[in-house]
């Protein structure tokens, strides 16, 4: 169970801890974490549970949420990082969670090869509905539109932010990639971020990116606010509504 | 760009006949693959039609770009991309009405994927879940979206890409040509980077081998039809439980001519 710890100089002023509703931060004395001082909006930020992931998110406050330094829309929480609002720094105690790695051995068993059928509309309709009635978690929730944004946190870039709307983007020097690096010695292409059917994935071009400090081997899955490293560039990935 | 490419077809370990067929149009770019399904051997006919009415399609809109468009793809495609999506569209068109006419045929169908090459860029067709990847710097990247029930599923979130390679209803599409006589035609385009190695193939080869071999088998074997040819061996090894059909094809940077102004006033090769 994570916990947030509220900090006026170095002094602890409160704890909370996060459990299944999000935990919010502002003015308002309504708030889990109320802090009472102007520089902080009614409602500041909140932090939450997405996932098995902890995160926060600015709720457009005035001054801003910054995590370790930078300003952020959403962030992912790690165990250790603080978050300021104001003058205030709220730290994060979290136990790490592993990681669960996306398995891409060899195919189990082969697969019951059926004749192939095509549904008909009606049946198509009433398979899809069953299965949702599972519930729906994807990325691609076909109800909110969630648009995957690349916001510049550092760095020399021709945009402020980009959009990613294809299905291969690429960071480099080259002309046609999405994300232009400025800069004699870049190269190409740095690094890829690739859409699958289950989210956007970020891979190594000429460079090594990390994600959130970690630098990263073959493919790694991209949530909502990870921190991308790449070429002295540093990028937030999030989902836009 | 230089381009070199190759393809093989094979009927696999288990099937009795082939009905996957694909065709490789080097003077245009062109590469189609297409898998058949329907009993009789009518799969055969489906997959046929639908490569060979793609090919006639953009040769003959190449030839005149005054030749009807079928259907729409979005505005922001290019000429290249809305002329393949037509090119599909008459396909399905064509194996609708043969299905129509000719009542041994009903129930035939077909997928289709087709690319067609720019100087910098793919145009990208496809109904169904024959798959189109590109592999670039080490990372395999699937180019199309089956339109299989289970993909639908991973991509609504419902389930995990894991349980989708193990569901039993992996056969289950929900596009096909020849089902209607409308059908709606995945269109993308892609830029493209020296480098870049495009693989098409028929699901009998994406669900008997891996991604990452795949991936190994493109970075190990350089020669386009080799590459394909050992593709199309592992997947049999395997079990080869379908028809099995691979398209390789390299994108390279044209090899530079020192003093090539020397040479000016010779025809240049497109």
């Amino acid at each position: 169970m994570a916990k947030l710890s509220l900090m006026f100089e170095s002094k602890l002023v409160k704890e909370v801890p996060i459990g299944n509703r999000p935990v919010t931060i502002g003015r308002a004395p309504d708030n889990d974490i109320p802090i009472d001082n102007l520089a902080i909006s009614n409602y500041h930020a909140r932090v939450y549970y997405e996932a098995g992931r902890l995160v926060v998110e600015d709720l457009d406050s005035l001054n801003g949420t910054f995590v370790n330094d930078l300003r952020v829309e959403r962030a992912t929480l790690h165990d250790g990082d603080s978050i300021w609002i104001g003058k205030h720094n709220i730290k994060v105690d979290a136990t790490a969670d592993a990681a669960i790695p996306w398995d891409s051995g060899r195919k189990a068993a082969a697969p019951k090869i059926n004749e192939t059928m095509v549904l008909d509309t009606k049946a198509r309709r009433d398979m899809l509905q069953q299965a949702a009635a599972l519930g729906e978690r994807s990325q691609f929730s076909p109800g909110r539109l969630k648009m995957p944004t690349l916001v510049v946190l550092s760095g020399k870039l021709d945009q402020k932010e980009y959009l990613l709307t294809n299905r291969l983007t690429v960071i480099g020097k080259s002309p046609m990639a999405t994300v232009r690096l400025r800069g004699w010695f870049k190269p190409k292409m740095a690094a890829q971020i690739n859409q699958r059917d289950d989210g956007y994935y970020l891979g190594t071009g000429d460079k090594v990116p990390s994600v959130n400090g970690t630098p990263i081997s073959g493919t790694v899955r991209l949530n909502d606010g990870d921190l991308i490293d790449v070429c002295g560039v540093r990028l937030n990935f999030i989902f836009r509504e | 760009m230089e381009i070199v490419s190759g393809g093989v077809t094979d009927v696999g370990r288990v099937r009795t006949n082939n009905e996957d067929s694909y065709k490789i149009l080097e003077g245009l770019n062109l590469y189609v693959l297409s898998d058949g399904m329907g009993g009789e051997a009518h799969g055969e006919v489906a997959s046929g039609l639908a490569v060979d009415t793609v090919v006639k399609y953009c040769s003959e809109a190449k030839a005149d770009s005054g030749v009807t468009l079928v259907g729409t793809a979005p505005d922001h495609f290019g000429e290249k991309t809305k002329r393949l999506q037509s090119a599909v569209q008459q396909a399905n068109l064509n194996i609708y009405e043969s299905a129509q006419k000719n009542q041994a045929q009903r129930g035939m169908g077909a997928t289709v994927t087709t690319v067609w090459a720019n100087d910098d860029r793919l145009s990208v067709a496809h109904v169904g879940d024959s798959r189109a990847y590109l592999l670039r710097m080490g990372n395999l990247q699937q180019l199309t979206s089956d339109h299989s029930l289970v993909a639908e599923q991973v991509r609504r979130g419902i389930i995990t890409p894991q349980q989708a390679e193990e569901s039993e209803m992996q056969s289950v599409l929900l596009r096909a040509l020849g089902a209607h006589p409308e059908v709606e035609v995945d269109v993308d385009e892609v830029g493209i980077y020296p480098g870049d190695i495009l693989l098409i193939c028929s699901d009998g080869l994406s669900r008997m081998v891996t991604e990452p071999e795949i991936a190994g088998t493109l970075q190990a074997e350089t020669r386009p039809v080799e590459a394909a040819q050992k593709l199309v061996d592992l997947a049999n090894e395997r079990g080869g439980l379908d028809n099995v059909t691979v398209i390789v094809v390299r994108f390279q940077e044209k090899a530079k001519q020192w003093f090539s102004w020397l040479w000016r006033g010779r025809a240049k090769k497109d």
